[in-house]
């Protein structure tokens, strides 16, 4: 029933919106009165309904944590039974402010040393502008310190695609930044930059971690098997060849950044496409990210040990719009899994390998439906990787992947 | 059921006024499934320029701007300006194309809930990455241009197709 009012509730707004754009292309009034009606409904319907991007992570004992954008404010809650039932979810900030929640712009949750560690990114008015924001719970997630600015420059720029990764001893940012290039017309994309805090200090100190990345992909961040940070993002090499770089927080980084792709897609836009990394057991790295470049356009797969790297090799259904990959490693397990859109239905597609990459099983549907869905999320918890996934019409599912 | 027709309610007092008021001026309308064939059909036998952009976008304000300049020296150039942003950005869409000098150009916004279901209509091969242009010649045959367009291809376009 809940469902039904739903779906009659949505084509009721679509036959609206059909019935404005009419009333819109005929009538003669000042504009404004129609398009301010029209942002008008659509604000308050995100200021209603939960939105699409989730954050979730297991802690060490299975318990699952999630963190959704409710209107203007954050929330989390866990669930001791996989998914099955959620906690009352409690809100992270108490003050209201716009959070960034769809598509490669997401919250994360990250929950380790006893600590459960929530980051954002809040959405300024000026165009591109964010902050990047961190809070915390001590107490198990009964209550969360207030909100702080990351990010040391508080010009209103990109500070923006907030990452982040916990450990033990404390929690580690990572984000794209304007303000190396912000008053320089010849200064190349953004920066990444990155921020540490250990248990028990006061603030964050902010360091380049590399110039000249791409403006608006999401960030992988990935402890590796002898605990350094990596991080892996869209880069801008040479003029505006935006591949794909790999680099190690705190290592000296002499010039450019290794560059983990070689598809060379020279464009001047916004790919809103970035990629995911994980690391296996022997300190492997993998990593799953989308192309447009010409000769080999889609998605991609390599694995990095060391020196060498595996050719790349393409996934995904081309005249499906594969996108949004993300990738889990334990042992020699790798799963990986994306989004295909078929006319109709968003399917999530999957496949895994039991030797590190090297052979793969036949690509899969694991999941699809009909309505607007969010990226698809890995996560390692429990002695399983399990793949969880939010749905406007019906909810988070999450499905424990079994080879 | 009842929230969609309260909904529909207070949106048709909200645009009674606009409708007795009287100016021909282009309007912000909301692209949904069946749009780029109404956009096509309104342009029978036209060669036009379909932008699409959005205003989170970084490097589409250089690519709108250029088109933008582009018309004011070819009057005889049309400009079909499609948001994939959400109705919900619609004041800001408009007053931003107003300042690319393309406020008197057909401007469309993204009002589905399945931004993909748009994309997927519009090219099974386009991935979202913004600008996307998509030159029309007067048989609608159409050339797909992701990021800036080099001024070179634009000229040969417009030499060809707009006198």
């Amino acid at each position: 029933m809940v469902r039904m009012n739903r779906l009659l509730g949505i084509s009721a707004i679509a036959a609206t919106l059909a019935w404005a754009g009419a009333v819109a292309a005929h009538d003669s009034g000042s504009h404004a009165p129609a398009a301010n009606s029209m942002a008008k409904m659509w604000q308050e319907r995100q200021e209603q309904a939960p939105r699409l991007a989730v954050a979730a992570a297991f802690d060490e004992q299975g318990r699952l944590w999630l963190a959704r954008v409710v209107g203007r404010h954050l929330q989390v809650s866990y669930s001791d039974d996989a998914g099955g039932s959620f906690s009352t979810p409690v809100t992270v900030n108490p003050v209201a402010e716009l959070i960034s929640a769809d598509g490669e712009a997401r919250p994360r949750i990250a929950v380790a040393g006893g600590r459960v560690h929530l980051s954002w990114t809040q959405a300024l008015p000026q165009p591109f502008a964010g902050h990047v924001r961190h809070a915390q719970s001590s107490d198990g997630g009964k209550s969360f310190s207030p909100p702080e600015t990351v990010n040391d420059d508080r010009q209103p720029i990109t500070h923006r695609f907030n990452s982040m990764l916990a450990d033990a001893d404390g929690v580690t940012l990572a984000w794209i930044d304007k303000r190396d290039g912000h008053s320089r017309k010849d200064y190349r994309g953004a920066a990444i930059y990155t921020a540490r805090r250990g248990n028990g200090e006061a603030s964050f100190s902010n360091r380049k971690l590399a110039d000249h990345s791409c403006e608006c992909c999401r960030l992988a961040m990935a402890a590796d098997e002898r605990g350094r940070t990596l991080v892996f993002w869209r880069h801008i090499f040479g003029k505006n060849t935006r591949d794909f770089a790999l680099a190690e927080i705190g290592a000296p980084l002499a010039g450019e950044p290794l560059r983990a792709s070689d598809d060379g897609w020279q464009i001047d836009a916004c790919p809103h496409h970035g990629g995911d990394l994980a690391v296996d057991g022997r300190g492997g790295r993998h990593l799953a990210w989308f192309t447009g470049a010409a000769a080999s356009p889609g998605l991609h797969y390599r694995r990095i040990d060391g020196e060498r790297m595996t050719p790349p090799r393409a996934f995904g259904d081309l005249d499906r719009q594969p996108g949004h990959p993300a990738l889990a490693a334990a042992g020699d397990e790798v799963w990986l899994v994306w989004r295909e859109f078929d006319g109709e239905r968003n399917r999530i597609v999957g496949q895994h390998s039991l030797d590190r990459g090297d052979h793969w099983s036949p690509a899969a549907e694991i999941a699809s439906d009909p309505g607007a869905v969010d990226d698809p999320l890995l996560l390692r918890g429990r002695g399983a990787t399990w793949l969880l996934w939010n749905r406007a019409g019906s909810g988070l599912q999450i499905r424990k992947l079994t080879p | 059921m009842k929230r969609g027709a309260r909904l529909f309610a207070v949106l048709f007092a909200l645009l009674l006024p606009a409708v007795a008021q009287a100016e021909a001026r282009p309007q912000l309308r909301p692209f949904v499934g069946g749009s780029l064939e109404q956009i096509q059909a309104e342009r029978a036998g036209k060669p036009f320029v379909l932008a699409l952009w959005s205003a989170t976008c970084t490097h589409c304000p250089a690519e709108l701007k250029a088109l933008g300049q582009l018309l004011k020296r070819t009057p005889g150039l049309e400009v079909v300006l499609v948001a994939t942003d959400t109705p919900a950005e619609s004041p800001q869409l408009t007053r931003l194309a107003a300042e690319y000098g393309l406020g008197r150009q057909a401007q469309w916004v993204f009002a589905d809930e399945q931004p993909e279901r748009l994309r997927f209509q519009i090219d099974r091969r386009w991935y979202g990455e913004l600008p996307r242009t998509y030159l029309y010649d007067g048989q609608h045959r159409r050339e797909a241009y992701s990021g800036l367009i080099p001024a070179a291809q634009l000229e040969r376009w417009l030499a060809a197709n707009v006198k």
